[in-house]
């Protein structure tokens, strides 16, 4: 798990809240032979609420890939419920729950979230 | 602008969000409804420290019913309550709810994950009904889905402070609802 990732499963065990990590991944796009070329695997899962969490780190400039995935999950799964909770509403969040540090580290480290992007794409 | 708004801009606040006027405008819509909702029965109004405070004496002083009010304090979240559990009531209520009609009244609804929380704890004692009043609605990151019977002002994805909603423990004290300048954040 990515460390906001950690610290987002735990405010919601925190709050007595079921979770999932990532159980389900979604094909979105395939080659003329069928296989699955773009797939999209959702962060977490809240069986409670039906609804998958995605969360991101990434600058809003880097954050094309994602954003794509976005759009073809609501193309192709529209009863899919799906929360995109991007970079500075993760800060807000970890703002809010007193971690000033967190939040203050989620704002440096371009060059992680880079490498991170790249991982993205070569996870597909 | 006022020179009181020009005051608080220098001092780390970029934008006026909602103004005092609007907020007392808003506040006192809010309890004429209450009222009439609540019209011939009594009101319990239990809200939760710190943030609730302003809002809960201006909207108590807007409602004509006949009203208790309590307060409860949680823990939030951080590394040391993490290592103990799960959310610990560091004030619970000190009248019964049980068979009385519940007002919850919060200060924002965000992820709603407190308020999903603080709900459960006071439906399991069985009121004869629950609703929330929320003075702010931030809906965008909304993770749990809560009815709000009552909502003072929908608030746009930004980090908001004043009037009772806090930065750090600072700027509680705004008579206004603002946003916060970038690099105080």
């Amino acid at each position: 798990m990515h460390p906001a990732e950690v610290v987002f499963a735990r405010i919601l065990d925190f709050y007595g809240i079921a979770w999932q990590y990532e159980p389900r991944t979604f094909p979105l796009e395939w080659d003329e032979q069928k296989r699955v070329t773009l797939a999209f695997t959702p962060d977490f899962y809240l069986p409670d609420q039906d609804l998958y969490i995605e969360l991101t780190t990434l600058r809003p400039r880097l954050s094309t890939l994602k954003n794509r995935k976005m759009r073809r999950m609501a193309e192709l799964y529209p009863d899919v419920h799906i929360k995109l909770l991007k970079r500075r509403e993760m800060r807000d969040l970890m703002i809010k729950f007193g971690l000033y540090d967190e939040a203050e580290k989620l704002l440096g480290t371009e060059a992680q979230m880079m490498e991170e992007e790249v991982e993205d794409v070569a996870r597909g | 602008m006022s020179h009181e708004d020009e005051g608080w801009l220098e001092d780390g606040i970029r934008e006026v969000l909602i103004r005092p006027e609007e907020i007392a405008a808003r506040v006192q819509e809010l309890g004429r409804q209450i009222s009439l909702d609540y019209a011939g029965r009594e009101l319990v109004m239990i809200g939760v420290l710190k943030g609730v405070l302003f809002f809960m004496a201006d909207l108590l002083r807007c409602v004509t019913v006949p009203v208790e009010v309590d307060f409860l304090a949680v823990s939030s979240y951080s590394h040391k309550n993490d290592r103990q559990g799960g959310v610990r009531l560091l004030k619970d209520l000190e009248i019964s709810i049980e068979g009385r009609h519940v007002l919850f009244v919060e200060d924002m609804v965000d992820t709603g994950l407190t308020l999903n929380y603080l709900l459960r704890n006071l439906q399991a004692r069985q009121p004869a009904s629950l609703e929330v009043c929320a003075f702010l609605n931030k809906s965008k990151n909304r993770l749990m889905e809560i009815p709000l019977k009552y909502r003072g002002f929908d608030v746009p994805d930004r980090f908001v402070v004043g009037y009772g909603l806090d930065y750090r423990e600072q700027y509680r004290n705004l008579p206004f609802i603002g946003l916060l300048k970038g690099d105080r954040l």
